[in-house]
């Protein structure tokens, strides 16, 4: 080849909920532990309130508030999808703080979360955060274990130029 | 060019199962496959695309496919809503 080209960029993905990552695998519906949406990793949430994993603009927010996806800086598009089948509370137990085409940085507060109402309305508060445009990805480093809002890295992405 | 409209029957729209399913399909198409509603149209292709629609029960969808497969996506996405794509 005609030189030694970087073709890779590097992106960190900041834990958007406090709480614990598992395996998208260990996700319970195949939409998430197929990789159906993209690859990435989820959270099991201990405190309700999501803010932004990356510096970017939301692109999307579902109108019933349970889903947000954000393309990041680097050309990333990152989803968040709080809880399992939230999409049935048609936003009940989620408020949006942002709206689309805003600016976010890491730690912007994007949702907030009631989770002890998704749990009684007998919903899981399992949070995957995807990116679904794998085909700019070269590979994704994941972590597992508890993490913290606006500090822990949870996913490192070699994006491709 | 072909294109088709589609009523959306489900309750929850095209949130992201369907919108997976619909994506997986449109995929397996060489064509270009848009969305389409209210004026707004998306890649089918690509998820955020179709999530960012916000296509909801009782939307108007039209789906339009170009390209050398583009009858044949068109056959395979009416059969995948006539089936209810959930």
């Amino acid at each position: 080849m005609f030189g030694v080209l970087n073709t890779k960029k590097n992106m960190i993905l900041i834990a958007p909920m406090d709480g614990e990552v598992i395996s998208l695998q260990d996700v319970p519906d195949t939409v998430f532990s197929q990789m159906m949406l993209g690859d990435g990793i989820a959270i099991k949430p201990s405190k309700g309130l999501v803010v932004s994993p990356c510096n970017g603009n939301v692109v999307q927010i579902s109108h019933t508030n349970h889903a947000i996806g954000i393309e990041t800086d680097e050309g990333a598009e990152v989803l968040i999808h709080i809880g399992i089948d939230t999409v049935e509370l048609k936003g009940q137990g989620f408020e949006r703080i942002l709206e689309v085409g805003d600016r976010v940085n890491v730690g912007d507060a994007l949702i907030k979360v009631d989770l002890d109402y998704i749990i009684a309305a007998g919903k899981s508060t399992i949070t995957a955060i995807i990116v679904t445009n794998m085909e700019k990805v070269h590979k994704i480093s994941k972590v597992t274990g508890i993490c913290k809002r606006g500090e822990s890295e949870i996913m490192k992405v070699e994006i491709k130029y | 060019m072909e294109r088709m409209a589609f009523i959306i029957q489900n309750e929850t729209g095209l949130h992201a199962r369907p919108a997976a399913v619909l994506m997986r399909l449109a995929k397996k198409f060489q064509s270009q496959i848009q969305l389409e509603k209210n004026g707004r149209s998306c890649n089918a292709k690509s998820i955020m695309g179709i999530l960012s629609m916000g296509v909801g029960k009782e939307d108007e969808l039209v789906i339009t496919a170009d390209g050398t497969d583009e009858i044949q996506a068109i056959e395979a996405i009416k059969e995948l809503f006539d089936k209810g794509i959930s």
